[in-house]
This record gives structure tokens, C-alpha cells and sequence, in this order.
């Protein structure tokens, strides 16, 4: 493989450096123990989330130019970043650069302004699970798994932003429409209706995956979990029911924008007595290092809000 | 309802009686049914064209209405049917401003998961032009301070200020705006959860790591909420930040 490559910049964002530190951990441990090298981004800013964009486009643009400047900066074309919200905008930014010839310039002139190195070229960014799978692989899991994760059946969650829209997460090629000549489609690229990446990386660590069709990619309320609750709750509780009744005994994350939203309506909806809804959920990456023989507190799975080492220990795997 | 622009047509412009007898002859039955007619005048074209000229809204002219964006919405399809994004786009294209303004109850419900961009047949950007269709709104006052609105405004100015976030701030401020009591301390003014008036579920959320005794995670967190995270090199970026957001209108109004 290693068409992404094996060294990258590591844009963590501002959430796996709180309260999601158990992502920003466990990413770290797994991707020392597959062989890989995380550059961390000194001194990134906010890529801006959800919430910018819908204020301000040339703001938003600006927030990730600086980043991607500081990764070209150290000497990166490849930005990985573990958070769907993250590299949402990074991708969307990465879009609106490449086909949009004045974004592309107003945003240089703007960062000459601010002191910040404008861009000669555009840095691609790719989500951590692509990164992951591409270059190190099912294969590899399995060599490295020293403790599979036996009789763990896991819902695997994807959230939105990791397959879409295609324009950003460039899943296929582009059907219709103008302003774009060339299909932008990725090599690396999962599967847009039907992501499979994370399954068969814990399928080889020896998790089973239930079926979780079509609430793998459902929305959690997202930018919305605090804004409109009524909405989020229907959501996630949706989410959780089918986890349970498929089957699964936890589910398994790969943002913390949606593993933070899916503990909190978890929770929620447990004490207003909703049937079903009591699986807790934990990082991929943390299933993944205590597959690699990592221990409890090595991953930080205390620091999951749903609490998932009763399961874990129950099956010997904790 | 599946055919929105049923909606267009006002109640009252639908007539429909018992009896009826024009020129001597008896017309009726079911199908007498007569819909006055409707003269749009005050329609805005600079609507449309604002949206059309916006790099992330100008999408919106390859429309064909075909609704696939609609079938995908989980808004639309789970929650409240009144949320249609084809609809949507279709009034803005005509500039029927006052036709929107009839939807703002629904129309900031987006949750942003993208499916409608996603299965677009003909490379719109649906949600981006729906942002910016309901950011042209706002601008002209259709549509007040809608609750994803304040969020948004909220989160924006935090990381143009310290260019980052911090996810207690976020927290419990959105907890204070929501008409908490959030008890701060005298010196800082950084909130303390345990002595705040906050739901049940957020006080046991914030009590579990101090039952568990996960020192590292309440000390990183303590710390964050204390010494807000921020961007070291940051000055001269976020003088450029403010003046590209308030050359947009993006700053809150008086802030």
C-alpha cells in the first residue's frame, strides 16, 4: 500500500485535546504500535466545526487555510485528522480552494495579511479511519492483535461526515453538475452509502460487526445536540435502539462530536426510562489498543461517559 | 404533504360549497371546487441573486427540483415533514421572501448530515445553499435569533477570540443562555458545575470522573476551563478574522 503515506501531520482539533482525550491517546497508541508516525500541528486553531460556516464563509476558509499553511510549513501534504467535524472542514476548505480560483486567491492575500505563509499548493486531508485502513490495513491489525476481542459484537458508527458529502470526503466521482471537469474521486476513498472501513479493522481484531444498516451513517443531531434537543434525541435514540436489537453490545465511534452526542442523549434518555437504548459506546481506536494488549486506564476508557468496561470485562477483554 | 407548493394556495383562496347554481345550471357535487387566484408582486429578485453570487450558494442555479435531497433529509423524513429543502430553494429561486418567513419555525433544523449534498444528481450544495439562504434571511431580518443561530454566533466568536475552543466553556455558557443558573467563582468567573442549578443529568455526567477518581481527566478539564486553551501565534490573524467577518456582517449585532 502507502499511497497516503506513512508520515503525516496530525490535526487533532480542540475537542481530543479535552474532553475526548481517550480519541487523541488511543489514536496515538495505534498508530505507534501499526508502524506509523503522527506529526502533531504546533499551534493549530479551531477549524471552525459546524458552527462557522453557517456564519461566516471566508472566515471559515481562512481558519483552515492557516492550518493547512502550518502543515505545508512543516514540510506535509498529507493532514490527518481523527474528528469528522475536522476534517469535514478541512476537505471543505481543500474543496472550495481547488475550484474556486478567487477563494483561492482572496484567502492568500488575506493570510499574507495576517502573517501567516500563504499556499503554493493545497494539503488533502484525510480522515484518521482512511488513513488507518490504507496504510496499514486489516492485515497488520490482525498480525499486531495479541488479545482479539472475542465475542465483542460491535455496531460500528460512522457518523455523517466520513463519507459525506462527496464533494468534500470525495467517495465517488462526481455525477453532474458544473464548475468541475475532473472526477475528484479518491483511490484511498470508503465506500459512500455502505463505509466498511472500521468493521473490517475490528473485524481483525477479532470483533464481530452486527448489522447497522442504515443507522451507521444516521445523524446524531450533530451541530445541534445543544441547540435543538427534541431533534438530537429522536436521533440518537434511533441509533441506540437499533444498536441493541441487532444486537450489538457496544458501539464503536470514530468522532468525538458523535460519541459525545451519543453518550450524552444515552444517558438522557436511560433516566426518562426509554426501553433499549443502554449501549455504551467507546473510540475505535480504543477497542483497537486493547485488542494490541493495552490495558484499562492505557486507553482512558474511564473517561467514556456511557462506561463500556462492564461489557469489556464481562467478556474477559478489559 | 407531499406536493409543497399546495401550500402556496392560502386557505381561504379555496372555495367550496354545498350548493351551487351558475346561469340556472346546478354545478354541485365534489368538483365545483374554484381556488381564487393569486398574484405574487412583492416578490425579491435580489434575494436569489445574493444567494447565486456567494461562493457557497451559487450551487443553487443548477437546481432541476427533482427532490432527491428531500427523500434523504432525516429531518424531513423523521421529525417534521414541513422541512423541505427542495421547497425551500424553489422560493428562493423566486424571491417569495414572505413564503419563507412563513417557515422559519422549521427551516433552521438542519443538522447538517449532508445526505442532500451528498445525492444531489446535479452537484448542488444543498446544505451550504440552505445556510446561505437562511444567512441572507437574517441579514434582512426575516428570521430572528433562532436557537442554532445563537449557538453558531456563540461558538464563532469563541474561537475568534482565542482560537480555539474549550468544551466546558461551550457547555455550560450554552447551560447560562438557556436560563441556568450557572454559579461562577468571585475571582475568574469560570463556572463551578457542582454548585450550579444545572438538569440531572449534566450534574451526574460532571460527577462521574470525581466518583470514579479519574484525576487526569478532571485535571486537564479543570485546567481548560480555568486557563482557556488558545492559539499562541494569534494577534494578527484574528485582526484579519474580524475585519473579513465584519466586512460580511458575520459579527453579532452590537458585539
Amino acid at each position: 500500500m502507502g499511497i497516503i503515506g506513512k508520515r503525516v501531520a496530525y490535526y487533532p482539533g480542540c475537542s481530543l485535546e479535552g474532553a475526548s482525550r481517550a480519541y487523541d491517546v488511543s489514536t496515538r497508541i495505534v498508530a505507534k504500535e501499526l508502524g506509523l508516525e503522527l506529526d502533531y500541528l504546533e499551534d493549530y486553531n479551531c477549524c471552525g466545526a459546524m458552527e462557522s460556516k453557517n456564519v461566516t464563509f471566508m472566515g471559515t476558509m481562512l481558519l483552515n487555510a492557516r492550518n493547512m499553511s502550518l502543515a505545508l510549513k512543516r514540510g506535509h501534504k498529507v493532514i490527518v485528522a481523527p474528528c469528522n467535524g475536522c476534517s469535514f472542514s478541512l476537505q471543505r476548505a481543500e474543496y472550495f480552494l481547488e475550484t474556486d480560483r478567487k477563494v483561492f486567491e482572496k484567502v492568500n492575500e488575506l493570510l499574507k495579511e495576517g502573517d501567516v505563509d500563504p499556499l503554493d499548493e493545497i494539503p488533502h486531508t484525510y480522515h484518521l479511519l482512511e488513513w488507518l485502513y490504507n496504510e496499514a490495513g486489516p492485515q497488520k491489525v490482525k498480525e499486531r492483535t495479541v488479545k482479539p476481542l472475542k465475542g465483542l459484537k460491535v455496531a460500528n458508527y460512522y457518523g455523517c461526515l466520513y463519507t459525506r458529502p462527496h464533494f468534500y470526503a470525495r467517495t465517488y466521482a462526481h455525477a453532474g453538475g458544473n464548475g468541475e471537469e475532473r472526477p475528484r474521486k479518491r483511490e484511498t476513498a470508503d465506500d459512500d452509502e455502505h463505509p466498511f472501513y472500521m468493521n473490517e479493522l475490528l473485524e481483525a481484531a477479532g470483533a464481530e460487526s452486527v448489522y447497522f444498516e442504515p443507522m451507521h451513517t444516521q445523524c446524531c443531531g450533530g451541530p445541534h445536540s445543544l441547540s435543538d434537543e427534541d431533534v438530537s434525541k429522536k436521533f440518537v435514540m434511533m441509533i441506540l435502539q437499533t444498536a441493541k436489537r441487532n444486537g450489538a453490545n457496544i458501539i464503536a465511534t470514530e468522532c468525538p462530536l458523535c460519541h459525545a452526542s451519543l453518550e450524552m442523549y444515552r444517558y438522557r434518555l436511560m433516566l426518562e426510562g426509554v426501553e433499549d437504548v443502554d449501549v455504551p459506546a467507546a473510540y475505535f481506536t480504543q477497542l483497537l489498543g486493547l485488542a494490541f494488549g493495552y490495558s484499562v486506564d492505557d486507553v482512558k476508557l474511564k473517561d467514556n461517559l456511557s462506561d463500556p468496561i462492564p461489557v469489556l470485562r464481562g467478556l474477559g477483554i478489559a | 404533504m407531499p406536493i409543497h407548493e399546495r401550500s402556496l394556495i392560502e386557505s381561504e383562496r379555496v372555495l367550496r360549497k354545498e350548493r351551487l347554481v351558475i346561469d340556472g345550471i346546478d354545478v354541485s357535487g365534489d368538483w365545483n371546487l374554484i381556488i381564487l387566484p393569486r398574484t405574487v408582486e412583492d416578490y425579491d429578485l435580489d434575494f436569489a441573486k445574493e444567494i447565486m453570487e456567494s461562493p457557497d450558494g451559487k450551487t443553487i442555479q443548477q437546481c432541476y427540483q427533482c427532490s432527491y435531497c428531500t427523500a434523504s433529509c432525516p429531518v424531513h423524513n423523521y421529525w417534521d415533514d414541513r422541512y423541505n429543502p427542495r421547497h425551500f430553494i424553489y422560493l428562493a429561486r423566486l424571491g417569495m421572501v414572505d413564503e419563507l418567513q412563513k417557515r422559519v419555525d422549521v427551516m433552521w433544523r438542519c443538522v447538517s448530515c449532508h445526505k442532500c449534498t451528498h445525492r444531489c444528481p446535479k452537484g448542488v450544495l444543498v446544505e451550504d445553499v440552505l445556510k446561505v439562504i437562511l444567512r441572507a434571511m437574517y441579514k434582512r431580518g426575516l428570521i430572528g435569533d433562532y436557537p442554532s443561530k445563537k449557538f453558531d454566533q456563540f461558538f464563532t466568536e469563541s474561537v475568534l477570540e482565542y482560537g480555539r475552543i474549550e468544551d466546558g466553556e461551550l457547555l455550560f455558557g450554552w447551560m447560562e443562555k438557556q436560563g441556568y443558573k450557572i454559579k461562577k467563582d468571585p475571582i475568574l468567573r469560570k463556572p463551578i458545575p457542582f454548585f450550579s442549578d444545572i438538569p440531572k443529568w449534566l450534574k451526574d455526567m460532571v460527577s462521574k470522573p470525581i466518583k470514579e477518581g479519574n484525576i487526569g481527566f478532571l485535571m486537564l478539564n479543570a485546567k481548560h476551563m480555568l486557563f482557556h486553551p488558545r492559539t499562541k501565534e494569534w494577534n494578527k490573524f484574528k485582526q484579519v478574522l474580524r475585519k473579513v467577518m465584519e466586512e460580511e456582517g458575520a459579527l453579532a449585532k452590537g458585539g
